[in-house]
């Protein structure tokens, strides 16, 4: 591999580029992994009705809010040295509306953490919160897979969780009719299901917010391949 | 020479002395020659382009000119191609058995690279953790695999340790990880379902806690009646019985405090990095709360007041005086014990160095069993449990420490508890952060 001056000076110039650019994902897939261990410790605090793993899910959101900035940062830095064009773009772009959405996440996530500590100082239902589990293992595995679609640039995974979105909201429909017929029973409740509502309300936005990282990878994806990506011709995705 | 060189030599030759020959006839020698030499290099050049079409075509059977140099050339290369074929089916061979066997291997495999980048993986890699042996290759197995622990241990190069991560697949199971470097710059990533070892142990340490907690509360009413009992005057062939009565039920509430706070040590988690722990003062205050007295050996403390140790105090105090009470009951009451914190290169170091009668090699590794006892029939007598090293080991466990034991018949032993560099603090520096 004989190389001239000149084009070893390229290469090394992309490839401090593309490690920029490689850094960057990877700490969004952090910032990922951070977020959704977030969630599903603030969901098994609320199952298990452990205060003290509620406020440590809480207090941890410093975390994620951090790794935001960061991230925020790099990416700004990135879009003034290298002025990156086609895929490139898109790819900041879509990496700096995710973490938006990951950040909110998160804060949905202490949300959850801290209503968590009040609920587990309150009755606990004999079904300890099955249908809040069963919504939250659903919200935490579209996240998950979202996540997963994002790291493998998966366009079909990611049309997968935008549909799956639709039963969330089902779920939270439900449940929501469920506390408000708790509530009426027994207005001494009212309390308590207010908690229960509000923990879903925030699991129902994480299920959105996870929608909206996957149509964020869908629009990355399909700008720079569009020929696999056949199902999109009958679902177009929403690139807002 | 070879035989084949000398036989084309002579052809060669023959054939333009044989052209000289008939041309000398014609009295143009020179012609007959050249005319020779001229069917010698189409002859030859025929011979190149036939071998370099059977070249082309990979169809050696065509190729059936001559004899001499050009067939022996033409048969070496052939056989050279049939070994080198041979070669390769018998590496193609091996290579799909041995990924046959990595495919039957019921723990995940991933080879990695220096930027943790996936090289390959085998199926059970897709079973438990869901990754994907083809679509996956070049990707970061830390940006499929998003848990925080696992990339710790990937960023931190010591792959001594191993993490376990719950599966991304299914909730409540649990991945044991393990990262084995080799060669120049490629790592092996081994996944392990440990679902069902968890949920055993777990079991285990249930039933300790269950069965420690239910003896509690009849064993607190033997023992409340007992004392009330003794208390009062008992007729004089009672007074024996029962004092043996009491101190046994004191003995039991011992033994069962001490499981219970084993099952707490086990079901707890590492030690935070957050408090710093005095140790030279609860060494002195060990010192001070078990010395003094007539039968007990005289305790010296040897600590470097500089230097904090970052973990849990109540943990660590428990630690000393476990070690310090083993090595009162084990030295006789004229001999000397040493309380000894100090700090070097590789950390820090508490030890407990008596002149007691030592331990045997054959007893040092089974030491930190529960009940474990050197002498069985002694048992009783001294007032231990037998848990009280299992506590230091899981306390120590829970700050990364590890214990080491130092003993000669006779002359005494010693226990070091090394913790490492990361734990130790020193004081100035803890005293601003507050």
């Amino acid at each position: 591999m004989s190389t001239t001056e000149a084009s070893n000076i390229t290469d090394h110039i992309s490839r401090r580029y593309n490690q920029d650019l490689e850094r960057v994902r990877n700490n969004v897939m952090t910032m990922g992994g951070l977020v959704e261990a977030q969630l599903s410790r603030a969901i098994a605090a609320i199952v298990s009705g452990d205060s003290e793993l509620g406020l440590k899910v809480a207090n941890d959101d410093y975390k994620v809010n951090r790794l935001e900035v960061q991230i925020d940062e790099d990416c700004s830095r990135i879009l003034v040295t290298r002025s990156p064009a086609a895929s490139d773009l898109r790819l900041i772009v879509a990496i700096i509306k995710t973490i938006t959405d990951l950040e909110r996440i998160g804060d949905e996530a202490e949300k959850i953490g801290y209503l968590a500590s009040q609920l587990a100082a309150m009755d606990r239902p004999s079904n300890s919160y099955r249908e809040l589990r069963s919504l939250g293992n659903h919200v935490s595995q579209m996240l998950k897979d979202a996540m997963d679609a994002f790291a493998r640039l998966d366009v079909e995974a990611a049309l997968a969780v935008v549909r799956e979105d639709e039963q969330v909201d089902e779920e939270y429909e439900a449940l929501t009719r469920q506390c408000i017929t708790h509530m009426m029973e027994d207005p001494r409740s009212i309390r308590r299901f207010m908690n229960v509502t509000w923990s879903a309300r925030s699991l129902e936005r994480i299920g959105d917010h996870a929608k909206n990282i996957c149509e964020y990878v869908i629009y990355m994806v399909q700008g720079r391949d569009v020929r696999h990506t056949e199902t999109l011709e009958q679902n177009p995705p929403e690139t807002d | 020479m070879p035989s084949s060189w000398r036989k084309i030599l002579i052809a060669v030759l023959s054939v333009l002395l044989l052209g000289a020959a008939i041309g000398a006839l014609y009295d143009s020698s020179l012609i007959g020659l050249l005319i020779a030499a001229l069917l010698l290099v189409a002859w030859q050049l025929r011979q190149l382009f036939a071998f370099d079409r059977a070249l082309r075509t990979n169809d050696f059977e065509a190729f059936r000119y001559g004899e001499g140099i050009w067939e022996q050339m033409f048969s070496r290369f052939r056989f050279e191609q049939q070994k080198s074929a041979r070669h390769k089916d018998r590496y193609r061979e091996l290579l799909r058995e041995i990924r046959k066997s990595t495919n039957a291997m019921p723990d995940a495999a991933v080879i990695i690279n220096d930027d943790n980048e996936i090289l390959m993986c085998n199926r059970a890699a897709k079973q438990l953790v869901g990754l994907r042996p083809k679509k996956d290759k070049g990707q970061r197995v830390d940006n499929i695999l998003r848990d925080g622990d696992l990339k710790k241990l990937l960023r931190s190069g010591n792959f001594k340790t191993s993490v376990d991560i719950e599966s991304p697949l299914r909730q409540g199971d649990w991945l044991n990880c393990r990262v084995v470097p080799y060669g120049a710059d490629q790592k092996l990533l081994l996944i392990r379902d440990v679902t069902e070892r968890l949920r055993i142990n777990k079991m285990r340490r249930d039933f300790v806690a269950n069965a420690s907690h239910e003896l509690r509360s009849p064993l607190t009413v033997i023992s409340g009646y007992l004392d009330g009992v003794v208390d009062e005057d008992l007729p004089e062939e009672w007074r024996n019985p029962f004092s043996q009565m009491q101190a046994q039920a004191t003995r039991m509430n011992q033994v069962v405090s001490e499981l219970l706070e084993l099952s707490r040590l086990e079901s707890a988690g590492r030690a935070n990095l957050e408090s710093s722990v005095n140790v030279a003062g609860l060494m002195a205050a060990a010192a001070k709360a078990y010395g003094g007295r007539k039968d007990v050996p005289n305790i010296r403390v040897k600590a470097d007041e500089t230097v904090d140790l970052l973990g849990n105090s109540t943990q660590i105090e428990s630690v000393i005086t476990n070690l310090l009470t083993n090595a009162i009951r084990h030295t006789p009451a004229d001999g000397r014990i040493t309380l000894k914190w100090s700090t070097g290169s590789g950390g820090g170091v508490i030890a407990v160095i008596d002149t007691g009668e030592g331990i045997a090699d054959e007893h040092l590794p089974r030491l930190t069993e529960r009940f474990f006892r050197v002498d069985r029939g002694r048992a009783r007598a001294d007032g231990g449990v037998g848990l009280g090293l299992a506590i230091v080991k899981h306390i120590l466990n829970r700050h990364d420490a590890e214990l080491r034991i130092a003993s000669e018949v006779g002359k005494g032993s010693t226990f070091f508890c090394e913790f490492s560099k990361e734990r130790v603090v020193q004081r100035e520096k803890t005293a601003k952060a507050g």
